[in-house]
């Protein structure tokens, strides 16, 4: 019950585009069509569901003050959490970078579509925020992590698909020259951002 | 030019930027750790100064006036008992381990803060805000309802927003203004702690007011974490000072 | 967009060529406006989120950003020959990440209370995909000069961006500027009311396709087809 709670709460409660604002450039860069939208979310989902957990055991088993203590009672004293960031960031770095081999070979079209910001998965924001907020949240056992990571990376599939599905019919309006394409995908974005903000605060 | 895109090199080249990497951040944390622990223990004793004093206190002379004018100090559990531990005192005491043990096992430090006829009780908190934790200090007077002051801080929390929190803005509510100060207690005698709630959510004219302060406005998550915290701590706190009675101490410190 | 740019910029500019100073001013310039790294490459829009509610921590980003992406580029520029392409991003986020670990360990043992400060934009500064996307776009193929001013062109046109969107955010959400109150109280006891709106994050979305809105106005050649 606990884990279907954690599921809900971060796809809606805590979505990472319109509750924390997470993850926005390639939001907003690769949502013009939304077969390619689709497959960015999917990777992120992939990328989150398999880092977060990753993560999770370097937290408790290594890098938290006294993380240290399954090796023996004398290094229990050690914080290695100076560490975390570059932990972190080397492990979604790893991570991504297997997407990105497994995509170019399997879907090269995916592949070409994505372009650069396949690579910087690795840095968008949502995948190190799930790792903070994981840690900062200080979830009771794996699966937990798990379930937040997965849970977080579909609220980010859902966001993109959707701006990606507006802004495909969004082409057809009458739209000002100079606003038209990514100036009003800004503008929608925070329009769905205001109406999102009527979930925050919302205790399941 | 070897071949940069064989296994071996690939393997090779990140073995050595991984050990190269580790040993500078290892060095340079080993360098730079003591005087930094040095300056976190300086704050501390600033911090508790200058919720106690109500002014700021210079980082130099923190060390010295701590040492007048903080003349005790306790160690308690959630429900007001006292915890005597021969190894730390409650100014080592590490909140941050201590917030990780649950509800039952947590110890809550407490500062006994004396110039002349004044006294004050400074509590040490510890809570969650959106990124990181949040910690503070708040000073409650010798009659242990009025709250004298409070600073708190934060390790991440957004600027501009959460990281308000340690401005004088949100701060200074807790200074009493114009005759008016926060309490502990409703009139009615029952504990009702300090609430953050969103601004304008209870009206200043109402006597709720005296138990809430306003939050920031976009920073709710960081806010919630504040509240949550001063009523944990001040809870706790209530719960010593009824059960152990700082009075019956002999310190008749209650004002009747 | 940015997919375009950034793959046409990868291949031919490998070799050096002669003309150099009118190309090393158009790296420098054309971050500013023709390629702005938020309003046209898309690149760092979180922290351009979360850092404008007012100005100083914007300027305090602005610095930090400078600096990494400087000393990133030169690092990655200088690696580029012998970093293997397979694990090419992960060299560049450890290049990073260290950089930025480095400096907020120094500050907190020679400067504790800029680090206190700063110490909050550490994870921006790493995640900031404006440091990696020029890494990868630009420093991997190019001299250790030129990237300098790459990055450095880069930082400013996001310095900039970020400038107005503060400035703006600051005054209308919170009627000051630098932290100094600009709207005299006198407003505020006739009913002048701060804009909480411009302090939540949906707003700058809007103001940054307001900003996109004014520049695409003036510079025509930036305006999507359909």
């Amino acid at each position: 019950m606990e884990l279907v709670n954690i599921f809900v709460k971060s796809i809606f409660v805590d979505n990472m585009i319109f509750a924390y604002f997470l993850g926005m450039c390639s939001y907003l860069a690769v949502s013009k069509k939304v077969n390619t939208a689709v497959g960015l979310g999917l990777a992120v989902v992939f990328v989150l569901g398999i880092t977060v957990p990753i993560n999770y055991l370097l937290e408790n088993y290594l890098l938290k003050p006294g993380a240290l203590s399954w090796m023996g009672a004398e290094m229990a004293g050690i914080d290695l959490s100076f560490l975390s960031f570059i932990m972190f960031i080397a492990v979604i770095a790893a991570t991504v970078q297997i997407v990105e081999m497994a995509v170019e070979k399997f879907s090269p079209s995916l592949y070409s579509a994505l372009g650069i910001f396949l690579p910087l998965i690795a840095v968008n924001c949502s995948i190190l925020g799930g790792a903070l907020f994981m840690q900062e949240r200080d979830y009771a056992n794996i699966a937990q992590a798990t379930v937040f990571g997965l849970g977080s990376g579909v609220g980010w599939f859902i966001a993109i698909v959707a701006i990606a599905a507006i802004r495909e019919k969004i082409r057809y309006s009458n739209i000002p020259g100079p606003v038209r394409g990514l100036g009003m995908a800004f503008i929608i974005t925070g329009l769905m951002g205001i109406a999102f903000l009527s979930f925050s605060g919302i205790k399941l | 030019m070897p071949n940069t895109e064989s296994n071996s090199y690939t393997i090779l080249f990140s073995a050595i930027l991984v050990v190269a990497v580790g040993v500078l951040l290892t060095l340079v944390f080993s360098w730079t750790n003591p005087s930094y622990l040095k300056s976190v223990e300086l704050e501390k004793r600033q911090n508790i100064l200058s919720a106690a004093l109500g002014k700021s206190v210079d980082r130099e002379q923190a060390e010295s006036m701590f040492d007048q004018y903080i003349t005790d100090m306790a160690m308690y559990t959630a429900d007001g008992a006292l915890v005597e531990d021969g190894s730390e005192t409650a100014f080592t005491l590490n909140q941050a381990k201590e917030v990780k043990k649950g509800a039952d096992e947590e110890r809550f430090p407490m500062f006994k803060f004396q110039n002349g006829d004044t006294v004050r009780y400074v509590l040490g908190m510890r809570g969650t805000g959106l990124w990181g934790p949040v910690w503070g200090f708040i000073a409650i007077e010798s009659d242990l309802n009025t709250v004298f002051n409070a600073n708190f801080d934060h390790k991440s929390e957004t600027p501009g927003l959460g990281a308000e929190i340690k401005t004088d803005m949100f701060e200074g509510q807790f200074r009493p203004k114009d005759g008016n100060a926060k309490e502990l207690y409703g009139d009615d005698g029952s504990f009702k702690g300090i609430r953050v709630e969103k601004t304008g959510k209870v009206p200043q004219s109402s006597p709720e007011y005296q138990h809430v302060v306003d939050g920031i406005s976009g920073g709710t998550i960081t806010s919630n974490g504040v509240s949550d915290m001063l009523q944990k701590y001040l809870q706790a706190f209530t719960n010593y000072a009824e059960k152990n009675g700082l009075k019956t101490q002999g310190q008749a410190l209650l004002v009747d | 967009m940015s997919t375009e740019t950034t793959v046409q910029e990868k291949a031919p500019k490998a070799p050096a060529k002669p003309l150099f100073t009118a190309k090393d001013r158009k790296l420098i310039t054309d971050p500013l406006d023709d390629d702005n790294p938020i309003t046209v490459q898309v690149l760092g829009i979180c922290s351009a989120l979360a850092v404008t509610v007012q100005l100083k921590p914007a300027l305090f980003l602005c610095m930090g950003v400078l600096f990494v992406m400087v000393f990133g580029s030169a690092t990655i520029s200088l690696l580029r020959n012998l970093v293997p392409s397979r694990v090419r991003i992960i060299v560049q986020l450890v290049v990073v990440a260290a950089l930025v670990t480095v400096v907020d360990l120094a500050l907190k043992a020679l400067a504790y209370d800029v680090s206190k400060e700063l110490s909050v934009f550490v994870g921006l500064i790493i995640t900031n995909c404006i440091v990696m996307g020029r890494l990868e776009a630009f420093a991997l193929a190019n001299k250790p000069g030129p990237s300098i001013l790459d990055a450095f062109g880069n930082a400013l046109g996001y310095s900039v961006i970020l400038i107005i969107v503060a400035i703006f955010r600051e005054f209308f959400g919170s009627g000051s500027i630098m932290g100094f109150n600009l709207i005299p109280q006198g407003f505020y006891d006739m009913g002048y009311v701060n804009n909480g709106l411009f302090i939540l994050p949906p707003m700058a979305l809007i103001l940054v396709g307001i900003i996109i809105w004014v520049q695409r106005s003036r510079n025509k050649k930036l305006i999507e087809a359909n």
